[in-house]
């Protein structure tokens, strides 16, 4: 029989997106006022109602404080000893090639720039610590009138669709990390999704941070206009550091009515090594809106880096018919500690929402799920199914649930199911019977756990994940 | 409307100078060393607000502390009417504004076959027993406002021990009834089941619509190695008054504790059921009602507590709500470092019956340890349109189909008490109120 009890020594996964490239960096010194505010602003170029909106959101900002009830512990943030604006230095003479170095770093992080290169359907964004470097597919996308860029590009080019919709879902003084993220944010994608248009290929984004002791602040803001469909990915890693990065993003999702939004996500942020030290600490705020009636969006989720993980992407359901989907693996080991899970506000009559969330835990990891299901008045009809489970894998880790369930409507119908319990021996004796080893039995075992999930990503994305977990798991065992 | 603090408000009744007189009309030594530490605790923990996540749904601010008195400390009075339901049991307490009475029924007590007497007596009689359990190991979440000034301030407190080995047939029933306007109770019960010992207790809390009333209540309950004990606590202060209990018990080896909690009076309240299952082969079932209708608020937070492996517990909680109702359910379920070969269930069932009456729940999973089975499950909806065709269809009419099915709801929880007389009467009391 496997002997999980015994110290279950999680030896160090590499973690192949650690390294650093090196480039020359153009950054802003430490520290943060209005001032930085307006030097960054001047540095994109933009136009004064940005940075009046900015300002604003900073003014928010300082009235407000750090939240502290998730479910993570980590020493204070000192805002005033992170560097706002990172961006590799470009040659004057020849500004719009993409650096040799950084080229090759994209590479390396199977990221391809060129579009010859291209990934046959996927459209690429990639974000180099505070900007966008480069866009592909951009002409293909542009015949069907689907706008793919960099935020900064959006700001310039369809300020009236920017103004219209940015912080319309998560508003500036939302929260203390959307406010911060309102007032520094350097970089981002923006989609917009015409009426009536269904994006043939796959629009992604690329995050890498790799400056040292800089935040980074993205935000992205996709809009799906009437009858449209987007799948979006998004991919993260950073160079492993033994010092603790910020990571505050933004994500705005605005679907029209009978517009589907999928959003899925890999998040492999650098975790921190064996101690715990380093890491990013990812705090983002998520938020969907299917603001017309037949809209969906769905979120996908796979968490398996950041040292802390603490974010939320939810779903507000106005419109009638409106469904919200959220699918979640996530996956802590040695010190990471993830305070994740959703909330589904249901508005709108006959609004549909699936949770269905994975957690496993394994090292000395925390791993908790918050969800919150609200049924407002108005919510004729609307129905909710909830299941979370949690895994554990050792003897050191934690698995917390904490769900909220509200329900002021009496047609509505929720259901809300958790389970916690350890890797199954049983199950692992049998696999091992059959002559496979107890480490590929535990992944096989976890990957069964996650089918539920992963299934809902797109294929490749779908293979890269399991991969990925199957990394992560390495060790855990024995 | 000025804003008053609340700590203010509530603590200048309930202060040192209160305090010292409690003090002074308590004649034990022991017992007034207890509550001097619960009293000095009670001081440092401040007032809870509705920023508090515990009272974040239920702010205290709404319960109106500073209009109710504290009674003075109960005495002994003689016997009131019997009841009907007196006759269902070996000892009955009665406990009013005016004072207690104990009822031997079945000659138990004079033949020490089972202790049931005022905490006082107790100090006297059974010092060590009350030394070990009163305000003692039980209260297993520090810093908690009212269990502190229930250990303070306490004007009425039971004890109640069943010998080891002994079986206590009929059980034992606790009846409080409140006729004085704006009285404050503060009970504190403990019991301690023996090694091996078998005993029924029963809690009725009554008080008429008209006659507001505010309860602070403290449960402590032992429930030895091997013992097994049924606690049943039916809520029904009228509907002007408050409660806020805070109930805590603990379950040795191969014991078991059988915990109904039903709660159907009150305007607000405030309820906390804690359980540890403290060694191997300790089990617990709770299970609770509630009926919130018109503009009733109940909260309840249950914690199941594994401090040890191989422990077991199982909890339903039922509850419907109706007219403007408002419930909260707060569950946990908490296995500590080591706690393993645990199997542990909660499940949260919740009916709402209009739009307007509005359920919360919060089941809650905190696990440190790996090698267990935790689980929970929460729903909510209305009755089964399907059920309520069949039964429309037999020729009931949609309100009598209804109430069926809303009893139906909650037979389960009803069924597990041993006493068809107050089955009946909850049923009664469902009833009226669908």
């Amino acid at each position: 029989m496997p002997n999980l009890e015994t110290d279950s020594k999680l030896v160090s996964d590499e973690y192949k997106y650690g390294f650093e490239t090196v480039i020359p960096q153009d950054s802003f010194p430490k520290g943060l006022n209005e001032d930085v505010i307006r030097a960054l602003s001047a540095k994109k170029n933009e136009p004064e109602w940005m940075t009046e909106w900015r300002l604003k959101a900073y003014r928010k900002w300082l009235k407000m404080k750090e939240p502290r009830w998730a479910d993570v512990h980590y020493p204070p943030i000192d805002y005033q000893d992170i560097s706002y604006y990172s961006a590799p230095k470009r040659d004057a003479a020849n500004a719009a090639e993409i650096d040799e170095e950084m080229k090759r770093t994209f590479e390396r992080l199977g990221v391809p720039l060129h579009e010859q290169n291209a990934l046959a359907g996927v459209a690429v964004d990639a974000v180099f610590d505070s900007v966008s470097v480069a866009t592909t597919q951009k002409d293909k996308l542009a015949e069907l009138g689907v706008i793919f860029c960099s935020i900064t590009e959006a700001i310039h080019q369809h300020p009236e669709l920017v103004k219209k919709y940015l912080s319309t879902v998560v508003p500036t003084g939302d929260n203390f990390f959307a406010a911060l993220n309102s007032a520094v944010f350097t970089d981002g994608s923006f989609c917009y999704i015409p009426k009536g248009v269904k994006c043939p290929i796959e629009l992604s984004t690329y995050f890498r941070i790799n400056a040292v002791d800089t935040g980074q602040f993205e935000r992205t803001l996709i809009v799906a206009d009437e009858g449209s469909y987007v799948s979006y990915i998004e991919g993260c890693t950073a160079p492993s550091r033994d010092r603790n990065q910020l990571h505050a993003a933004v994500v705005e999702l605005i679907a029209l009515e009978g517009a589907q939004i999928k959003y899925s996500t890999v998040q492999n942020w650098y975790a921190g090594d064996d101690e715990g030290r380093g890491g990013i600490y990812n705090f983002v705020t998520k938020r969907g809106h299917c603001r017309g009636k037949n809209s969906k969006i769905s979120w996908t989720q796979v968490e398996v880096g950041s040292s802390i993980t603490w974010k939320y992407p939810s779903v507000i359901l106005e419109g009638d018919n409106s469904v919200g989907e959220f699918y979640s693996v996530a996956f802590t080991n040695k010190k990471m500690q993830a305070d994740t899970g959703t909330k589904m506000v249901h508005v709108g009559a006959n609004t549909k929402s699936t949770i269905v969330s994975k957690g496993i835990s394994a090292g000395q990891s925390r791993n908790s799920y918050r969800g919150l299901v609200h049924v407002l008045p108005s919510a004729e009809n609307a129905r909710n199914h909830t299941q979370c489970d949690s895994m554990l894998i050792g003897d050191k880790c934690s698995a917390n649930t904490y769900p909220v369930i509200e329900c002021e409507n009496h047609t509505a119908i929720t259901e809300h199911e958790a389970t916690t319990s350890k890797i199954s021996e049983e199950q692992l004796f049998y696999i091992m019977s059959r002559g496979i080893d107890e480490e590929s039995a535990t992944s096989l075992v976890v990957n069964g756990f996650c089918k539920e999930v992963f299934k809902e990503l797109p294929m490749e994305f779908s293979v890269e994940a399991i991969k990925l977990l199957e990394i992560k798991l390495e060790h855990s065992v024995g | 409307m000025t804003t008053i603090n609340l700590d203010q408000a509530f603590t200048a009744a309930l202060d040192a100078a209160r305090f010292q007189d409690v003090v002074t009309s308590t004649p034990d030594a022991s017992i007034r060393a207890k509550r001097q530490a619960a009293f000095d605790a009670y001081q440092t923990i401040p007032m809870p607000t509705a920023r508090d996540e515990e009272w974040r749904r239920t702010d205290p601010a709404s319960i109106p502390f500073g209009d109710f008195d504290l009674l003075p400390a109960l005495r002994p009075v003689a016997a009131g009417a019997e009841q009907e339901l007196d006759t269902l049991f070996d000892v009955v307490v009665t406990v009013s504004e005016r004072g207690y009475h104990i009822t031997d029924r079945s000659g138990l007590l004079k033949s020490g076959g089972l202790v049931v007497c005022s905490l006082d007596e107790a100090a006297h009689q059974h010092a060590e027993a009350v030394a070990r359990h009163v305000h003692g190991p039980a209260l297993i979440e520090p810093n908690r406002k009212f269990t502190e000034l229930n250990g303070a301030f306490w004007n009425f407190g039971l004890f109640i021990r069943i010998p080891a080995k002994a079986e206590i047939g009929k059980g034992v029933l606790v009846r409080y009834r409140l006729a004085k306007n704006q009285a404050l109770l503060v009970p504190k019960l403990v019991v301690v089941a023996g090694e091996g010992s078998r005993a029924n207790v029963v809690e009725v809390f009554e008080s008429d619509d008209a006659c507001p009333v505010l309860c602070i209540g403290a449960r402590e309950l032992y429930v030895g190695q091997a013992a097994r004990l049924q606690l049943f606590g039916l809520q029904e202060w009228g509907r002007t008054s408050y409660h806020i209990g805070e109930d805590w018990a603990q379950v040795e080896r191969d014991a078991q504790i059988d915990w109904v909690t039903l709660t159907l009076g009150t305007k607000v309240s405030k309820m906390t059921m804690g359980c540890d299952v403290r060694a191997p082969n300790a089990n617990a079932y709770l299970s609770g009602l509630f009926f919130a209708n018109r503009d009733q608020h109940v909260d309840q937070r249950t914690l199941q507590q594994h401090s040890a492996p191989h422990t077991y517990s199982n909890l339903l909680y039922k509850g419907a709500v109706k007219d403007q109702g408002h419930s909260v359910y707060q569950g946990i379920i908490a296995a500590s470092p080591g706690a393993i070969k645990v199997d542990a269930y909660q499940m949260n069932n919740n009916l709402v019956l209009n739009t307007g009456a509005r359920a919360d729940s919060l089941p809650g999973l905190k696990i440190d340890a790996d090698d267990l089975k935790c689980s929970h499950g929460s729903t909510m909806g209305n009755l089964d349109p399907e059920q309520l065709y069949y039964l429309r269809s037999r020729g009931f009419s949609d309100a009598e189909a209804r109430k069926m099915l809303v009893l139906a709801f909650f037979e389960e929880i009803i069924a597990k008490i041993p006493y068809e007389f107050l089955q009946e009467r909850i049923r009664e009391d469902v009833h009226r109120k669908i």
